[in-house]
């Protein structure tokens, strides 16, 4: 089964958002999903908890440093896919999920320190890389943008961009539908209006487009 | 909206390292970066003891300076000799 973790040991940088939109517009499109819970804190659980969980979707959490590994592989399977949402710290858990991913993702605000932090991440994927000798696709996704561009994320895409680093393309724009994700569960199709919901679902559904479409080359 | 289609069989599960080696390279690799065991560690402190019955004693000083040394002796609370010495009297009422 294919494994996408999202990873960055900065806390707010999106990643249960960004684990939760990839997870159920995969799923919406006929994907099975398997997401894994590895945050303290559970945001992913709290939107799992909300009301009755997509079609497709399966969510699991009590996952532990040492169980990591082998959680993984339990749900590998041909012809779904699985999303772990890491902590937002540096933790040993966050390099073993990394060694055990097909695609991972960099969420980060376009802010300077998320851009730094998340450069801790793209470091460890390339150490981890040489230690277990296996190419490891990854790419940063900016999240909560806005519909101008700041001169800030201008700079640190172009950062990124000349370092090598592969940028999803949409990012994923401040939305009041995916911040109430969190609030109401489920998933953008089946949630009640909230601000520019046909907006919302284009900017998911490429997102996640734009993901498949790396993950299925890092496949091959 | 986009209409993209996904296909199923192009998700194939594909093999990674994660023989014990494997992992303790990852591991290293990822402390050389600050990526440490941050794993819950249980209470700290000494576990509680599940002596939390009491009698109320009191012996000539020679035996309870006796039972104190023993007690250290073994590396035991008091407690632990006084259960002792109630098991052999109870053996021996039967």
């Amino acid at each position: 089964m294919p494994v996408v973790v999202v990873a960055s040991s900065k806390g707010g940088a999106g990643k249960s958002t960004t684990a939760v939109l990839l997870g159920t517009e995969l799923a919406h499109k006929g994907v099975p999903v398997t997401m894994l819970d590895c945050d303290p804190n559970r945001s992913l659980s709290i939107w799992a908890d909300l009301g009755t969980l997509p079609e497709n979707v399966r969510a699991l959490n009590d996952v532990s440093e040492s169980s990591i590994v082998k959680t993984i592989k339990q749900y590998d399977v041909d012809g779904a896919v699985v999303i772990v949402d890491l902590e937002g710290v540096a933790s040993r858990m966050v390099s073993r999920a990394i060694s055990q991913a097909d695609l991972v993702l960099i969420p980060m605000r376009a802010t300077t320190l998320d851009a730094k932090i998340g450069a801790q991440s793209l470091k460890l994927i390339a150490e981890e890389e040489e230690a277990i000798n296996r190419k490891i696709a990854h790419a940063v996704v900016f999240t909560m943008t806005r519909a101008i561009r700041s001169k800030q994320q201008t700079g640190i895409e172009t950062s990124l961009r000349e370092a090598g680093i592969d940028i999803i393309e949409p990012p994923l724009m401040e939305r009041a539908a995916f911040s109430a994700l969190f609030e109401f569960g489920g998933n953008l199709h089946s949630m009640e209006k909230q601000g520019n919901m046909a907006a919302a679902i284009e900017n998911a559904e490429a997102f996640a487009m734009a993901v498949y479409k790396r993950l299925t080359e890092a496949l091959q | 909206m986009s209409d993209f289609k996904l296909d199923l069989g192009a998700l194939r599960r594909t093999p990674k390292p994660a023989a014990d080696t494997d992992i303790a390279k990852v591991d290293a690799a990822g402390e050389a970066r600050g990526f440490v065991d941050r794993s819950p560690r249980g209470k700290p402190g000494r576990k509680k003891s599940e002596r939390t019955g009491q009698v109320h004693a009191k012996v000539l000083p020679h035996i309870s300076e006796e039972i104190a040394n023993e007690a250290t002796r073994r590396g035991v609370v008091q407690g632990v000799i006084i259960e002792e010495a109630w098991a052999l009297y109870k053996a021996s009422q039967r």
